[in-house]
């Protein structure tokens, strides 16, 4: 925990987004504040390929029965809720041939190689693999006007 | 005593069939769709115009538990009989039975099936189960995952002993072929729900997603009839034909002989007065590419009439020669007594992905209104043989887009029409039947179609309203598939053509439900693959925002995006039209949109299907939307069925994946819909209305409900 908050506090100083730091009840952070690292979205991809890819599409964009992972329909199913949610979904159902298969680590670099194709911001921190601090970073649509 | 109980009993299943076989009462709902006429239709008409937005939730029924692991991709429809609720659920896909008032859980029954349910192609929980009486005996019958047929006692979940082996027919025997490579992982299944007419279940059968086969060699689709009291099996039917058997000729090259698929994977419609099947049949071995199997490949994508009694075929037809573009009939064909020119006529019409209704007189076979064999275009792929014709019913008019031109693609802008046209250069585009492309990285990289995969109209099928004659069908209008075909490596598959995009790894292409099953095993963790070990996802992969096929975020094709039609069978128009969806966030909250007045668009999807009570047509929506007023979910519309027109929608907290029922029960009707979907596991959801708007069961419908 001491660690993640260090983590945490390290990332918003990173994204000069101090402001934010007293609101503690609500999810503090989202996707737009920088969440994930480039180096890790760079990890992620092959194994978003190798593990995602035949159902839902190289580029993300789905396939007959997978839904879409990047876009405007994938934006409306997850905007409102936290990474966490979207983690858990991951981590317990997917890859659809072998649910439950892959580690925290790799499904944390496959979500990082998500929100770079969503076009979200990289930062300076990894995305965290507890769902509970997954749980404090809200998914976005549109990036508010606090921070435009 | 026995005597006379015995005789009782013979004189009511004597009365039933002299009357049409089973007539559920007005209020239940006691088929997948209803009756076995693929209709969705209930005359109920408490819940209505006037009171539809006031509807609350009843009960729900979260099926997270029935499983080893919580299931997202809930799509049945339950049935309802006499108080109770039957439905499949779950990862395990257990036959469970709810109490109709409030939803608790009465019974339930689940089978481990071990290494043979964690093969399955078509696991999850299926579309549902179907139920038989004779008026004494109540009985459920539902297929596993694993291929099974399994008969229970509704009135307690219990197996009934005496029908098969102790309950369960193994549908990997008795099917004139040796499943292979053995009845364990042998590849056939099913997930939609047995229908049960008169005394006979018929089981159809589906495989897994045909884009990329591993071989041209599949096992069969045959479909075949078992008695529903003691599960023996009465006949069957060869999708592809045998050696000596009509129709074996449109396989060259002996390519019947080890060419798979061409099942029945969708609803199978009956009509029990006429004693007549109407079985719509799927693709053959592999979706895109038909070189291995030239001809025009008989049953495949036929609509096919054959006896309730012995199987025997009596008609067919075949809407899709040499099937190169998955438009497998993925629906209930809908049976409807109607009036044509004055004439009274028994029809059976078949709603389809490509938004064609094919209209059938269902004795004979004969199109109602005329189809033409136009001519369509031959391709380029090398060893593919092509249909130089293909069928165009002259009425009704397609519903839903079925090919792609420029004028389809969005056009909310000069500049995003011109990004457009852009984006689509490297595609080959053209009407219905514009063949698939060998895909090339200079271009076409592949064939851009609507209507195809997706649909148009999926397995959620079409409803019927026999008070205004109208076809009732959701459709997509805007789900795009590029066909792009590839020589796969060797060790992949034996065929020379699989779907997939050059300069890209070519990849088998799962779907889900595969593996995904209660007895798929629940894994040891992997190591981390070695990063940079496998080959990227092309060109359009990264940094998309939306997928290879969207113009800057937004769908390449213009709205409406999703459509429920009304199409008249006496004249054979379409009634009404209208988009079915909220506009998604995406377009609602596009910067480049700011200020524009935009129509409601509609949404893409294919899991939406339709209900249909006395007043009106009732459906959910496929997609989740956002909206400042109401927050977070999808609605559940209700429309004036006489004309469209939206008279009142209730929030759902998650998409429609399977299609509503309704049910009359203790003087309230409900409507059940199966929710699910992103974050939100699978529930059945039921809809009732407030204590202070409940009208007695009994009062005769109004005049302002008659018109």
């Amino acid at each position: 925990m001491r660690v993640a908050m260090i983590a945490a506090a390290g990332l918003m100083l990173a994204a000069g987004a101090a402001q934010i730091v007293s609101r503690a009840e609500e999810p503090a952070r989202s996707v737009w504040d920088g969440v994930y690292t480039a180096e890790q979205a760079k990890r992620g991809q092959p194994l978003y390929v190798k593990a995602c890819g035949s159902c839902h599409a190289g580029d993300l964009s789905g396939g007959e029965s997978a839904p879409p992972l990047a876009g405007g329909e994938f934006m409306s199913n997850w905007t409102g809720l936290t990474v966490g949610e979207l983690f858990e979904r991951i981590r317990i159902t997917m890859p659809a041939d072998k649910p439950g298969k892959l580690s925290r680590e790799v499904n944390a670099d496959i979500l990082a190689y998500m929100l770079e194709a969503n076009r979200f911001p990289a930062g300076a921190v990894e995305l965290p693999r507890a769902t509970e601090l997954l749980k404090q970073i809200k998914i976005e649509a549109s990036k508010p006007e606090s921070k435009k | 005593m026995t005597i006379f109980t015995v005789r009782i009993a013979t004189f009511a299943v004597t009365a039933l069939i002299a009357f049409g076989q089973f007539k559920p009462k007005e209020g239940e709902w006691a088929s997948y769709t209803a009756d076995t006429w693929g209709s969705r239709y209930r005359p109920l008409d408490q819940i209505n115009a006037s009171n539809f937005s006031k509807l609350e939730v009843a009960w729900r029924f979260k099926t997270d538990s029935l499983g080893n692991r919580p299931e997202f991709k809930l799509e049945g429809t339950p049935l309802m009989v006499n108080g109770v609720l039957y439905t499949t659920a779950g990862s395990r896909r257990a036959a469970i039975a709810l109490d109709a008032a409030t939803g608790e859980l009465m019974w339930v029954h689940g089978e481990r099936e071990g290494e043979r349910g964690a093969a399955a192609p078509r696991q999850l929980s299926g579309r549902g189960l179907a139920y038989w009486s004779d008026g004494k005996e109540e009985r459920i019958l539902y297929v596993t995952p694993g291929y099974r047929l399994i008969c229970l006692n509704a009135k307690n979940g219990q197996l009934v002993t005496t029908f098969g082996k102790n309950g369960v027919v193994d549908l990997k025997l008795e099917i004139d072929q040796q499943i292979l490579p053995d009845i364990t992982t042998g590849e056939i299944g099913l997930q939609s729900a047995p229908v049960v007419a008169k005394d006979t279940i018929i089981i159809g059968a589906a495989f897994r997603e045909g884009f990329t086969p591993k071989s041209k060699r599949n096992n069969k689709g045959y479909v075949r009839g078992f008695d529903v009291r003691t599960g023996k099996r009465l006949w069957i039917f060869h999708t592809i034909p045998t050696a000596n058997e009509p129709g074996r000729d449109t396989w060259l090259n002996g390519s019947a002989e080890y060419s798979g698929n061409t099942g029945v994977w969708t609803q199978i419609s009956v009509d029990e007065q006429l004693g007549l099947v109407y079985l719509p049949v799927e693709t053959p071995t592999s979706d895109y590419y038909g070189g291995h199997r030239p001809g025009n490949n008989l049953y495949s994508e036929s609509l096919v009439c054959v006896d309730l009694k012995t199987g025997v075929k009596k008609w067919h037809y075949q809407v899709v020669h040499h099937p190169l573009w998955d438009m497998d009939i993925s629906s209930a064909p809908i049976i409807a007594d109607v009036t044509v020119n004055g004439q009274p006529r028994k029809v059976v019409a078949q709603p389809s992905k490509q938004g064609f209704l094919y209209v059938f007189d269902r004795i004979t076979g004969k199109p109602i209104w005329d189809f033409e064999e136009r001519a369509v275009e031959k391709g380029t792929v090398p060893g593919e043989w092509y249909s130089p014709t293909q069928p165009f019913p002259s009425k009704p008019p397609s519903y839903s887009r079925n090919g792609i031109s420029i004028n389809d693609l969005i056009d909310f802008t000069p500049a995003l029409r011109d990004e457009a046209v852009k984006l689509i250069s490297k595609y080959k585009i053209g009407p219905v039947f514009t063949p698939p492309v060998e895909s090339k990285l200079e271009g076409p990289l592949a064939t851009l179609t609507l209507g195809t995969a997706s649909g148009g109209t999926n397995w959620p099928g079409a409803s019927y309203d026999p008070d205004n004659h109208n076809v009732i069908a959701y459709a997509c209008n805007a789900c795009v598939t590029a066909i792009g075909l590839v020589r796969p490596p060797k060790e992949m598959s034996d065929m020379d053509f699989v779907h997939g995009t050059a300069g890209r790894e070519v990849r088998m292409v799962t779907g889900p439900g595969e593996n995904a099953g209660a007895d798929a095993p629940m894994p040891t963790r992997a190591p981390a693959a070695a990063p940079g070990g496998a080959a990227p996802g092309g060109r359009a992969g990264g940094g998309g925002g939306g997928g290879a096929l969207a113009v800057q975020g937004l769908p390449l094709i213009k709205p409406p995006y999703g459509t429920i039609s009304a199409i008249n069978l006496d004249r054979g128009e379409i009634a009404w039209q209208i988009a079915h969806g909220e506009t998604p966030d995406v377009v609602r909250n596009h910067a480049a949109l700011k200020g524009m007045n935009i129509p409601r668009t509609g949404q893409t999807g294919y899991n939406v299907g339709t209900l249909i009570t006395k007043s009106l047509v009732i459906a959910g929506e496929g997609q989740l939307t956002n909206l400042p007023e109401r927050g977070r979910g999808a609605m559940l519309r209700a429309y004036d069925k006489t004309n469209g027109k939206e008279v009142g929608a209730v929030l759902m907290p998650a998409p429609e994946t399977g299609s509503p029922m309704t049910y009359m029960w203790k003087g309230k009707q409900y409507i059940v819909i199966a929710v699910s979907g992103g974050a939100y596991s699978g529930e059945y959801l039921a809809f009732t209305l407030p204590e202070t708007d409940e009208k007695p069961a009994s009062a005769p419908a109004t005049g302002r409900q008659r018109r």
